[in-house]
């Protein structure tokens, strides 16, 4: 089903960005989950009473009293949506395209391996990644709220959010797989693989800025990730996670079957 | 039955670019030049053989199957030397071979070394730091390390030095011994001289000719007859020109160089073509 010794090289390739991104949000989400203090809140609501629209955009909003609505406001709006988003978009095209691109597919087709196996090692490689990265952030909050905040987390809830972020990314991740698997040129692999997830963010943004640009909402998968809804047990939000994830199955499999079926000039 | 099998295969491009109608077959234990300009469709022939490229029309076969639907079984078979060479750049020489190697699913016992010694290849060096004809050797012990019984080499000497040039005909001359099959493509005459039994030369897409290299000759010889004024002059002029002799006659034939008979066949204007 899929090649061990191609997945082992294919993880040894992705080990730098994985270390990177983990050492940038260890920075963030310490440094954030550790400002989370009553009398800071009050300065935070101050900045978002002060430039409600800035601070909005970036996903964080005033009222966070519980520490779980706290770091929803301030990681889960911009952080946590983008670093493993960046990670998608790398290694995404770097899985495939960039490969047809190159010519160096040859080695990995001119052998006794069927390109289901191939493609379902790399996308298995790019799922890995997203997996160890958001296990990865969720040991990290609870390890750090927990000994700032003995007590005040409650980890049912947080796990429930990792779940749905991690919908999220699994969907964000085979929209960089599929254009990785449609296009035969890095250009067009990273133009549509980084840019629609990048474009949807930015809509993401705007809707959250309010007034006119909130309808903007609707044209945005990021809308389906609702992070309170999620915390406070909503149906409609654990619907939203789950059609990211019907999505993702979704997009996978039509991007296996592309690479399956396509013409290689290499 | 026939190792590789081409038929009719057809892939048009459009603007009169792709191949028409190719068929032709190498078998066992036959070497098979392909000869060709830039563009002729060389290559994109090749890619249908390895399965990158699912056949519009005709078809190809290698050992009675499939090239596209049976792709994986093929590839156990055969080694390959893709006609421009790119690799995993960060990988030195070393680790690339071993990747294949495990990849393939090959055991200890393979020609790696063997290859590498033949080709004084020191593979320890990163790839991307590897010069034109390093990465062509390593190209061919990438190919012949799992000791294929068919092997598909496209242009596989180029960037080589004339010294390593022999070794490789050399090595196609051994392999050929053992009955393996090979198809070869090549702008160098020499080497398909020395080694191809048959040739096929592809122009435009369209396969011009096929046959052995012999034949090719033989059809384009040119004979003379020439009259000299003593049979002494008869006699020197026999000896220097390699003809034969009868009293004041000589009977000397032009024996057309390979790259000669391929010139013919792309000289002059598309019309003016001259299919035999």
């Amino acid at each position: 089903m899929i090649s061990w010794t191609l997945y082992k090289r294919e993880m040894k390739g992705s080990v730098k960005l994985l270390l990177l991104l983990a050492a940038v949000m260890t920075m963030y989400i310490s440094v954030i989950i550790s400002m989370y203090d009553p009398e800071l809140m009050a300065i935070l609501d101050g900045f978002v009473e002060a430039m409600p629209a800035l601070m909005a955009a970036v996903g964080m909003r005033a009222g966070a009293t519980s520490l779980i609505g706290f770091m929803v406001s301030y990681l889960y709006g911009f952080i946590l949506l983008i670093f493993p988003m960046v990670f998608s978009i790398l290694r995404g095209n770097g899985l495939i395209a960039k490969y047809v691109d190159k010519g160096s597919m040859v080695t990995l087709v001119a052998a006794p391996v069927k390109r289901r196996t191939i493609v379902m090692t790399q996308m298995f490689v790019l799922i890995s990644g997203i997996v160890l990265l958001l296990l990865y952030t969720t040991g990290l909050e609870l390890l750090i709220a927990q000994s700032s905040f003995p007590g005040e987390l409650v980890v049912p809830e947080l796990l429930k959010l990792n779940a749905a972020l991690l919908c999220l990314h699994l969907f964000i991740g085979s929209i960089c797989f599929l254009a990785s698997c449609v296009f035969s040129d890095t250009k067009y692999s990273v133009a549509f693989g980084a840019g629609i997830p990048a474009f949807m963010y930015v809509l993401e943004m705007l809707s959250n800025a309010g007034g006119k640009a909130g309808k903007m909402k609707y044209c945005t998968f990021f809308t389906l990730f609702d992070a309170t809804g999620i915390v406070a047990g909503e149906n409609r939000a654990m619907l939203g996670s789950l059609l990211l994830l019907f999505g993702a199955i979704l997009f996978f499999l039509v991007g296996i079957r592309t690479f399956c079926k396509k013409d290689l000039h290499i | 039955m026939s190792v590789i099998r081409i038929r009719n295969l057809t892939r048009d491009y459009g603007s009169g670019k792709g191949i028409f109608n190719i068929s032709f077959q190498a078998e066992k234990g036959e070497v098979f030049g392909f000869l060709g300009p830039n563009g002729a469709g060389k290559t994109t022939t090749i890619r249908h053989l390895m399965g990158f490229i699912k056949p519009k029309a005709g078809s190809c076969q290698i050992s009675g199957m499939d090239c596209w639907k049976d792709q994986e079984k093929i590839q156990k078979y055969v080694g390959y030397i893709p006609g421009e060479i790119s690799f995993f750049d960060h990988m030195n020489g070393r680790e690339f071979l071993k990747f294949v190697a495990d990849y393939r699913k090959l055991g200890k016992d393979n020609r790696m070394e063997e290859m590498l010694d033949r080709f004084e290849l020191d593979p320890g060096s990163k790839i991307k730091k590897m010069s034109k004809g390093m990465k062509q050797k390593l190209g061919i012990v990438a190919a012949f390390m799992h000791d294929p019984d068919i092997l598909i080499l496209d242009e596989p000497t180029s960037g080589l030095d004339p010294l390593m040039q022999n070794r490789f005909t050399e090595l196609i001359a051994e392999e050929k011994k053992k009955g393996k099959t090979i198809l070869l493509s090549s702008h160098i005459f020499d080497e398909v001289e020395r080694t191809c039994d048959r040739i096929g030369i592809i122009r435009s897409g369209k396969l011009v000719a096929v046959d052995s290299v012999d034949a090719l000759r033989k059809r384009h010889m040119r004979t003379y007859t020439v009259t000299l004024e003593s049979p002494e002059q008869a006699r020197a002029f026999a000896e220097d020109f390699e003809g034969v002799c009868d009293g004041t006659t000589v009977h000397v034939a032009a024996k057309q160089s390979l790259e000669n008979i391929f010139l013919h066949y792309y000289g002059g204007e598309n019309d003016q073509l001259d299919i035999i």
